[in-house]
């Protein structure tokens, strides 16, 4: 099981800020998770999504984990007036 | 003894800061500064033509807070400066209001300058803040120019 966050607008979009996952095989990826998350939460596959995994920026092709925390984020905006 | 919170290098928080304290404590860092540069990013009452009331701050506060610790360890790195502080607001900000302060302390001007500008770059690509802004019609979150 994993824990997937939301933020920003991509929270606003989906209706939740948090949801949990089952790994469907050991070795699945960030990519694998977008997949059943965009089907799931009808993101748009080619929004540019950024992703990170325990807190540090991550790939798609990065391999996950059992209790992983993956975040799922739009671009960052901070620091603009 | 644990310093204050407000004496931490690099902070994200709700209340305002004082620039005047700001450059103060990176000044107390070490005599050999000859140059303090400041960026400070400051709410703006319009954009894209649109009429702005607030902006806000979403964070990621955990990751946030490493990335702009991450960051300033970087710019020590990279740059050939003294010290350098950053402060970051999330909450409701009116025009006028402050966002975030970067300070860079350095022996001559140029590389205070240089590291300046790279650190709020830097910032805008690798710390998980978002912003909102109210109009008059409403909420709406604002995606970065790429």
């Amino acid at each position: 099981m994993i824990r997937v966050l939301f933020f920003g607008m991509l929270a606003t979009k989906t209706g939740v800020r948090e949801t949990h996952l089952e790994l469907k095989r050991p070795g699945a990826t960030l990519s694998d998770v977008m997949e059943e998350l965009g089907k799931r939460f009808a993101l748009p596959p080619k929004a540019p999504y950024m992703l990170a995994v325990n807190e540090a920026q991550a790939d798609p092709s990065t391999v996950l984990k059992d209790g992983d925390e993956v975040a799922v984020m739009p671009p960052f905006s901070g620091g603009l007036g | 003894m644990t310093p204050a919170i407000e004496d931490k290098p690099v902070r994200i928080q709700e209340g305002d800061f004082s620039v005047e304290e700001e450059v103060d404590r990176i000044k107390q860092s070490s005599r050999g500064i000859g140059a303090v540069v400041a960026f400070l990013g400051v709410a703006r009452d319009s954009s894209g033509g649109k009429a702005i009331m607030s902006v806000s701050f979403e964070q990621y506060a955990s990751m946030a807070l490493k990335a702009l610790e991450a960051l300033r360890e970087d710019a020590l790195r990279r740059f050939d400066i003294i010290d350098a502080r950053i402060v970051h607001r999330v909450t409701a900000i009116n025009p006028g209001g402050n966002i975030v302060l970067i300070t860079v302390a350095s022996a001559h001007r140029e590389e205070a300058f240089r590291a300046c500008s790279w650190c709020i770059d830097t910032l805008k690509k690798t710390v998980p803040l978002w912003k909102k802004e109210t109009t008059p019609e409403g909420e709406s979150w604002v995606v970065p120019h790429a």
